[in-house]
């Protein structure tokens, strides 16, 4: 493999695992607590702009060439990507208090997307926040300094950090999922008023779904970001956040898995991997627009043949629980019994 | 006055728009009894039961829970003191399986707080499994144990009641709000529905249920509260409820 | 205080295609219940058409207007019948139907990028001249759309209240149950509904695309938050209130530009739609049911 290719395999898979990290809040956010957030990719942006904020330098005076940005705190890895969790949280909780307001289910997403495309128009037009339109550039990759490899073997370190990241991620979102807490975000989606005379916090515990969720998507954003060392905000709008969601739809709501397959379908799949058809195949104006009539039709066929995605979301047997129970009892507790009642 | 009633309503009100839905109601519920909820239609006895259970709050007046003041609580507050509430509609979890329904319910749950669940099941699989033991009694006794791990919302109408009363008892509540537990049902099942009420008593548990099926309240309450145009209009057991005047002509009158 | 009333004048212009747009959205909506975030790519498709018949053709833009409208009244219903129709008869909860719509608004677009190519593109037709009137100026093709617009509306009106159609339709957006239940044949006043939404989403894109001369695929897309914040503003599902509703988004957009930099215009109508749309989704604007 020549070194071109290398290079792009790799930023392939540092996109990969990034988007891996952007599926799976979704699922937390969307797919158990079913609260609709339609501008998700906000929360990425987010962190990779508070990343990009306290790692670089302070801004230096526009006259001289500088850019305009807050902060610039010069913080070293990997406080960057804690400051992103945090921030990453803190507006999700924010874009929370909107969302589980009870309205319809289509006006939420059309206030959400709105709010998600002031808060674009504001920053790009608003210099002095992070340079607007022009965005921050030069962001430095994370302890290259410290390790001070070549540039190759530095590509396989961070690969290798983003890629623990994202499986970070997918543990502690299994078992998020399979605990009580899951059940009980769970509950909330099905009936909220039976879920409270449960005895359940439905704001509080849909509200830490939000955060967990944007925290992940934040230190996703982080990573990618300082991967990438640019981020303005023609990278994040409402299409990326429709990428997302139709990740998640197509791969399977409320399954962890299924935000992975997502993950790597849609995004990294469909997005991505046109860039490998041969030039002569397709006239390369042509790509863009097929790509997405492609990733349009893809979700309109799933939402009809297939709306519980590629990977459903699992029924819950308990079976060791149940097998361990016939242990002690000496009896079957699989639920085959043939008595009849309560018809 | 009783002694330490299960509840005790005292000038309670609520309105909607100008309409008083309630309006200055008082009673008590005696702890260990069956004590029926009944009156016409537009009685207010359904909001009577929300305000009861915090999915409403009161206007004016106050709500004693075993001595506890809860009326202005919201209704998660409540059901973690001890009260169970059940629903008219349905108001399964669809889209979990009969024995996850009920696992929903049991308060206090160790597994349900985010440090819990991040640390992982060793945590709280110890209590999991005890709920996964008592859910499984439960539905033996309910004679839902084929359906453990049927999706809740493909039972049927009178599964689904039954279904509801059990995860209500999951809660193991002090009282237990019944909302028209038999409207709508086959009255092939009523009957068998009254025999699990019955049942609770025995238990020591306190029951408030609104009803419409005389039948049943009058084989199951005593004593009975009848509430009209939203006060309480009469209280005493069914014979004494049936005697009163008063409480013959708002049936027979004030519809609205 | 001179740049008031231009201002003004903008706004105008500008609530007159918004009334447009925002009438045939709300149409469709009070008596379908679907929110069509495809709207704005059909507003697009119409400018499109228009153009080709124009650019192609060598006709009168005019003709290419009505081409446009009668283009995109039969794609909507074809649309409703063929997309959404499935998707409604397998009980797809709301959001879905959004997402489903936004898709094809997507697929749409992409669509006229891979034929057209993504750059802009204008009519050919010789400029008009201009109109002073106060202290504003407009062009002749700005007044064209300006008594467009109230001739549209004034037909709206006049479906509504004086047609048994019409009437059908109030009908349905109060009560479809209701309205099922009286022996209104749903199935085709739907189809209307549809019908008179695809025209005047094709109306309103070439409105658009004649006062800002160039266009390209992604033009009507950017105004299709405007057309809901007009829509929310008057009442979600009130025609009436749409109409008020473009009136106040369109000159408060415009006017604002006076104390707002011109880039953050549109912010204006999103804040009001957000707020109005969580605090009160039936409207400011008590429209008169009539």
């Amino acid at each position: 493999m020549s070194d071109a290719v290398t290079y792009y395999v790799i930023t392939l898979l540092v996109y990969m695992g990034c988007n891996v990290m952007f599926v799976l809040g979704l699922n937390l956010q969307f797919g158990l607590a079913n609260i609709i957030n339609f501008s998700y990719y906000i929360l990425v942006a987010v962190g990779g702009y508070f990343a990009g904020l306290v790692v670089l330098g302070p801004a230096q005076p526009v006259e001289s060439g500088g850019t305009e940005y807050l902060f610039g705190w010069t913080l070293p890895w990997p406080l960057p990507v804690a400051v992103a969790g945090l921030t990453g949280a803190v507006l999700a909780l924010l874009v929370g208090v909107i969302a589980v307001r009870r309205l319809r289910s289509d006006y939420l997403a059309v206030a959400t997307l709105v709010v998600g495309d002031v808060t674009w128009l504001l920053t790009g037009n608003t210099t002095s926040l992070v340079n607007g339109w022009n965005g921050l550039t030069g962001i430095p990759q994370p302890l290259a300094d410290t390790l001070n490899l070549p540039q190759l073997q530095y590509q396989w370190v961070y690969l290798g950090i983003v890629l623990g990241f994202a499986l970070l991620s997918f543990l502690l979102m299994q078992r998020l999922t399979h605990s009580p807490f899951g059940r009980s975000l769970r509950a909330i989606r099905e009936n909220e008023y039976t879920a409270a005379a449960c005895g359940k916090d439905v704001f509080r515990l849909r509200m830490m779904a939000m955060m967990i969720g944007g925290a992940i998507a934040a230190v996703g954003g982080a990573l990618f970001i300082e991967f990438i060392g640019t981020v303005q905000p023609s990278m994040w709008n409402v299409p990326e956040t429709f990428v997302i969601f139709a990740a998640l739809i197509v791969g399977g709501r409320g399954n962890n898995w299924g935000a992975v397959l997502g993950a790597i379908l849609v995004p990294v799949g469909f997005l991505e991997g046109s860039r490998l058809l041969p030039q002569d195949w397709i006239d390369p104006n042509l790509i863009d627009p097929l790509r997405w009539i492609i990733i349009g039709s893809v979700l309109i066929l799933v939402l009809y043949f297939r709306p519980q995605g590629i990977f459903p979301e699992p029924k819950r047997r308990f079976r060791r629980i149940l097998r361990q129970l016939a242990i002690d009892e000496g009896t079957s507790l699989t639920g085959k019994r043939k008595a009849g009642g309560g018809r | 006055m009783t002694e330490n009633p299960a509840l005790r309503v005292t000038r309670v009100s609520r309105s909607f728009g100008g309409v008083h839905a309630v309006d200055g109601c008082s009673f008590e519920v005696r702890q260990g009894t069956i004590t029926g909820l009944i009156g016409p239609n537009g009685a207010g006895k359904s909001t009577m039961l929300n305000l009861l259970a915090g999915a409403l709050r009161p206007d004016q007046g106050s709500i004693h829970f075993f001595g506890s003041e809860i009326a202005h609580l919201p209704a998660f507050r409540i059901a973690r003191q001890g009260m169970a509430r059940t629903f008219q509609l349905s108001s399964e979890f669809a889209r979990m399986t009969v024995l996850e329904n009920l696992m929903v319910a049991p308060l206090h749950q160790r597994g349900d707080s985010l440090w819990a669940a991040v640390l992982g099941p060793r945590a709280w699989r110890r209590e999991e499994r005890d709920h996964v033991e008592s859910a499984w009694r439960l539905l033996q006794r309910f004679n839902l144990g084929h359906l453990v791990h049927e999706y809740a919302g493909n039972l049927s109408g009178g599964q689904k009641r039954l279904l509801e009363l059990a995860r209500a008892l999951q809660m193991k509540p002090r009282l237990l709000l019944l909302d028209e537990p038999m409207a709508g049902v086959n009255p092939a099942l009523i009957s068998q529905l009254a025999d699990y009420i019955a049942e609770l008593k025995g238990e020591g548990l306190t029951v408030v249920m609104v009803e419409h099926e005389m039948g049943t309240v009058e084989r199951l309450c005593d004593p009975v509260i009848v509430m009209a145009q939203g006060r309480v209009l009469a209280e005493g057991s069914m014979a004494e409820i049936r005697a009163n005047p008063a409480v013959v002509t708002a049936y027979l009158s004030g519809q609205r | 205080m001179d740049l008031l009333l231009p201002t003004i004048g903008f706004g105008i212009v500008t609530a007159s295609i918004l009334a447009l747009a925002a009438v045939g959205f709300t149409l469709q909506f009070s008596v379908t219940g679907v929110v069509n975030f495809a709207f704005g790519d059909l507003m697009t498709l119409g400018a499109y058409i228009a153009w080709m018949v124009n650019t192609g053709l060598h006709w009168n833009i005019w003709v290419g207007a009505v081409a446009g409208m009668l283009f995109l009244a039969v794609a909507s219903v074809i649309m409703n019948r063929l997309l959404l129709q499935p998707f409604i008869r397998k009980r797809t909860d709301l959001f879905g139907l959004l997402i489903v719509t936004f898709a094809f608004g997507l697929i749409i677009e992409n669509a006229l990028q891979a034929i057209f190519g993504p750059n802009f593109q204008s009519y050919s037709y010789t400029p008009s001249a201009s109109v002073g009137f106060l202290s504003m100026t407009f062009t002749v093709n700005q007044l064209i759309i300006i008594a467009l617009s109230v001739i549209v509306m004034l037909l709206v009106h006049g479906l509504l209240r004086y047609t048994k159609v019409g009437k059908a339709m109030r009908a349905m957006a109060d009560d479809p149950a209701l309205a099922r239940a009286c022996g209104i044949k749903v199935a085709r006043i739907t189809d209307l509904a549809w019908l008179i939404s695809g025209a005047l989403a094709g109306l309103a894109g070439f409105v658009l695309v004649l006062n800002t001369a160039a266009f390209a695929p992604s033009t009507g897309e950017g105004f299709l938050l405007v057309i809901v914040a007009a829509a929310v503003l008057g009442g979600v599902g009130r025609p009436y209130g749409a109409m008020a509703g473009a009136l106040i988004v369109g000159l408060v957009t415009e006017v604002s530009v006076i104390v707002i930099p011109a880039e953050d215009k549109s912010v204006a109508a999103f804040v009001i739609l957000v707020v109005v749309l969580l605090v009160r989704p039936q409207g400011i604007i008590a429209a008169a049911r009539g």
